[in-house]
C-alpha cells in the first residue's frame, strides 16, 4: 500500500506540473484542426480513459464467467 | 538467376530445424548459428531481385525481394535470434526445431512473389504454429491448439478460393494492389484478415499464444500477425475498408484486456490493438501511412517480444501466470520489472521510446488525408494503450499488492535477451533515422517537435491519472471473459457434439466391421484413431496434399 500512495502522490506532483508544459508549445505550428485549444489533449486522454474503463465494465457485466467456465 | 535461390533465408533455417531433429544435441548452437546464416543471406541477396523457380510449366516466384520484405525480414531476424537466447533454458527439443520451422515459413511468405509460394508458405505457417503450441503439451495448449488450427485452416480454405478464384478470372498470380470489385478479392482479403487477428474472430489470438510455453509465446507473437500485415500492404493498400476493421481491432484489444485476468493474455489483446494501427496505417494508404505501419511493425516487435518476455520471465520463475496470484515482484525481480517497464513505456509511445517514432506517422498519416475522425479515435487508442498495457501490465505483476514471492531474476542468458530488447527500444527511440532510412518509401518525418513531445506527454499522463483515479474497479478477479468462440467451445457443445457424432458413427461403423476381429483392436480405433487430435492432424494433412495437387494441376 506505501508503494500505491507514493505512486500517487508522485502522480499527482506530475500532473500539476504538465500545464508548464506548455511553455515550449508553439501555437504558430499546430498540425491539426483542435489541438489550438489549450488542455484539449490531457482532458482529451482523460476523458477517453474513464470512458474507456466504463466501457469495459459495463461489457464485463454480460461477458465476464468464472475462469473454470470452459474446464469440465 | 537461380543462383538467388540458394541465398533464400529462409533455406538455413529449414536445414536447422531438420538438423535438430536429427541430431538432437547441441539444439541451441545450430538454432542460433542457422538463425546468422540467415542472417547473412538476407544481407547478400539484393533488394529488387526476383528469382523465380520453373517446376514444368509452372512458373514460382519464389523470391521477390522488395526494400519492405527486406525490412521484415530484418525484424523477424532480430527477433529470432535474441528470442532463441533467450529461451535456451527451455528443455524441449520438438518446440526449438518447430521454432526455426516456423519463422523459416514466416520469412518464406514475406519473400513469397505470387500467390502459390505463398499459400504453400501460408499453410506451413499455420501448422508450424500449432506445433509450437502443441509442443508445451499441457492439457490446455492440445485444446486450445486445436483451436488455433480450426481457425487456421478455415482462414487457409478462405484464401485457397480467392487464389483459386483469382487465377481462373485473370490466370495472374503475381502479388498486387488488388481492388475489392471482384468476388475473388473478398475471399482473399478475408483470408488474410483473419491471420491478422481482424473482427469477428480476434479471440483466438489471445486463446492460443498464452498457451505455448514460456518461451515460444515470445516467438508466436511476432509473425503470424505480422506476415498478414506485411501481405496485406502489398495487396490492399488503400482500402478504406481497412480503417473500420482497424479501429474495431484497437478498441477491442483495449477493452478486453482491461477485463482480463492472464498476463500474458493482456498483452496478447494488445497484440490485437497494436495490430488494429497498423491495418488502419494500410487502409489509408498514403506513403506516409504505409511507411507508418513499416515501422509500426518493426518497432511492435521489438517491444512486444521484450514484454512477452518479461512475462515469461515471472512465469519461468514463480510458475504462476495470473495477475491475481502475483505482485510486489520489483523487490524481487528488479531487471525483469525494469525491462518490462521499458517495454511498456515504448507500447505506449513515450518519447525517447521506439512506439513514439512509429506510432505518430499513422497518426499523422490519417489526419493529412482528411479523416479526422478516425484521428480521433486513434488518439483515444493511443490512450488506451498506456491504459492497458502500458500500466495495468506492469502494475498488476511489478507492484499492487505484495504477495511475498521468494524468487529472484532470470538466469543469465533470458536477461541478456530482455536487456537486448530493452537497448533496442531505447536506441530506436533516440535515433530514428536508422529505422527510417530503410522504410519502403522517402521519410521526411519529423518526429521530436517541441509540440509533439508536449501533446504526448500530456495525453499519457492523463491517462494514467485515470487509471490509478479508477484503480479500485480495475481490481482483478478470477475470471474471464466470454467471446466469438463461446459458440464452438465444448460449454455449447457445438462441436463437441458434431466430434461425437463423428465419433458414433465412424466406431459404429468400425464395430460392425471390425467385430469379428479382437476386442484389443476397437479399443485402439476408439482410443487412438478418433481422438480430436488425430483427426485435426489428418485433416490438416490431407487438405495441405489436396491443396498442393489442386495448385499444381491449375
Amino acid at each position: 500500500m506505501k508503494t500505491r500512495k507514493n505512486i500517487i502522490y508522485s502522480l499527482v506532483i506530475i500532473t500539476s506540473l504538465m500545464p508548464y508544459l506548455y511553455v515550449f508549445y508553439d501555437f504558430g505550428k499546430i498540425k491539426f484542426s483542435i489541438d489550438h485549444y489549450v488542455g484539449f489533449y490531457p482532458i482529451f486522454g482523460f476523458i477517453a480513459c474513464l470512458l474507456l474503463i466504463i466501457i469495459a465494465k459495463l461489457i464485463g457485466v454480460f461477458l465476464k464467467r468464472e475462469d473454470t467456465f470452459y474446464d469440465e | 538467376m537461380m543462383s538467388n535461390l540458394f541465398l533464400h533465408p529462409a533455406l538455413p533455417l529449414l536445414v536447422g530445424s531438420t538438423l535438430i531433429f536429427i541430431v538432437k544435441t547441441k539444439v541451441n548452437i545450430i538454432s542460433i548459428v542457422s538463425l546468422i546464416i540467415s542472417f547473412i543471406f538476407l544481407l547478400l541477396l539484393p533488394i529488387g531481385s526476383n528469382t523465380d523457380f520453373i517446376l514444368e510449366s509452372m512458373n514460382l516466384k519464389i523470391i521477390s525481394s522488395t526494400k519492405l520484405s527486406f525490412l521484415f525480414c530484418l525484424v523477424f531476424l532480430i527477433l529470432g535470434i535474441v528470442g532463441k537466447i533467450f529461451s535456451i533454458y527451455q528443455k524441449s527439443i520438438s518446440e526449438k526445431s518447430l521454432v526455426l520451422l516456423y519463422i523459416a515459413s514466416a520469412v518464406g511468405v514475406i519473400f513469397s512473389g505470387d500467390f502459390i509460394v505463398l499459400y504453400i508458405f501460408w499453410e506451413m505457417m499455420a501448422i508450424s504454429s500449432t506445433l509450437v503450441i502443441w509442443s508445451s503439451s499441457s492439457p490446455s495448449a492440445m485444446k486450445s491448439g486445436q483451436r488455433y488450427l480450426l481457425v487456421h485452416l478455415i482462414g487457409g480454405l478462405i484464401l485457397l478460393v480467392g487464389i483459386l478464384g483469382m487465377y481462373s478470372e485473370t490466370q495472374n498470380l503475381a502479388i498486387r494492389i488488388l481492388q475489392l470489385d471482384e468476388w475473388y478479392t473478398w475471399f482473399v482479403l478475408l483470408g488474410l484478415l483473419l491471420n491478422a487477428g481482424a473482427p469477428p474472430f480476434s479471440q483466438w489470438v489471445a486463446d492460443s499464444y498464452p498457451e505455448g510455453s514460456y518461451s515460444s509465446t515470445v516467438f508466436l507473437s511476432a509473425y503470424t500477425t505480422k506476415t498478414a500485415v506485411f501481405v496485406l500492404m502489398s495487396t490492399f493498400a488503400g482500402t478504406k475498408l481497412l480503417i473500420m476493421v482497424g479501429i474495431y481491432m484497437i478498441m477491442y484489444g483495449i477493452i478486453y484486456a482491461l477485463l482480463e485476468n492472464d498476463i500474458r493474455r493482456i498483452l496478447s489483446y494488445s497484440i490485437v490493438n497494436q495490430v488494429g494501427f497498423m491495418i488502419v496505417g494500410i487502409g489509408i494508404g498514403s506513403e506516409l501511412a504505409l511507411n507508418g505501419t513499416a515501422s509500426h511493425a518493426f518497432t511492435h516487435i521489438i517491444y512486444k517480444g521484450l514484454l512477452l518476455m518479461s512475462a515469461g520471465s515471472v512465469i519461468f520463475m514463480t510458475g504462476k501466470r495470473k495477475c491475481t496470484d502475483v505482485g510486489g515482484l520489483y523487490k524481487t525481480m528488479p531487471l525483469t520489472a525494469t525491462c518490462g517497464i521499458i517495454g511498456a513505456f515504448a507500447i505506449s509511445a513515450f518519447p525517447l521510446t521506439s512506439g513514439f517514432i512509429s506510432k505518430s506517422m499513422i497518426l499523422e498519416a490519417s489526419y493529412y488525408a482528411n479523416f479526422e475522425i478516425v484521428w480521433l479515435f486513434l488518439l483515444i487508442g493511443s490512450a488506451g494503450v498506456f491504459l492497458h498495457a502500458g500500466i495495468k501490465f506492469p502494475w498488476f505483476v511489478f507492484f499492487h499488492r505484495d504477495k511475498k514471492i521468494d524468487t529472484s531474476d532470470p538466469p543469465v542468458f533470458m536477461k541478456t535477451a530482455m536487456v537486448t530488447l530493452s537497448f533496442l527500444c531505447i536506441f530506436l527511440g533516440i535515433f530514428p533515422s536508422h529505422l527510417y532510412s530503410i522504410l519502403p518509401f522517402d521519410n521526411s518525418y519529423i518526429p521530436y517537435t517541441a509540440n509533439h513531445v508536449v501533446s504526448q506527454l500530456h495525453l499519457l499522463v492523463f491517462s494514467g491519472l485515470a487509471f490509478f483515479m479508477s484503480l479500485k474497479y480495475l481490481e482483478r478477479t478470477l475470471t474471464i471473459t466470454l467471446d466469438i468462440d463461446w459458440i464452438y467451445r465444448n460449454k455449447l457443445i457445438f462441436l463437441d457434439n458434431l466430434y461425437e457424432q463423428i465419433n458414433k458413427t465412424v466406431s459404429n461403423l468400425g464395430r460392425i466391421i471390425w467385430s469379428s476381429f479382437s476386442k484389443l483392436r476397437l479399443e485402439y480405433i476408439e482410443n487412438v484413431l478418433l481422438n480430436q487430435a488425430t483427426i485435426t492432424v489428418m485433416m490438416t494433412i490431407i487438405l495441405f496434399i489436396f491443396a498442393t495437387i489442386l495448385l499444381l494441376n491449375v
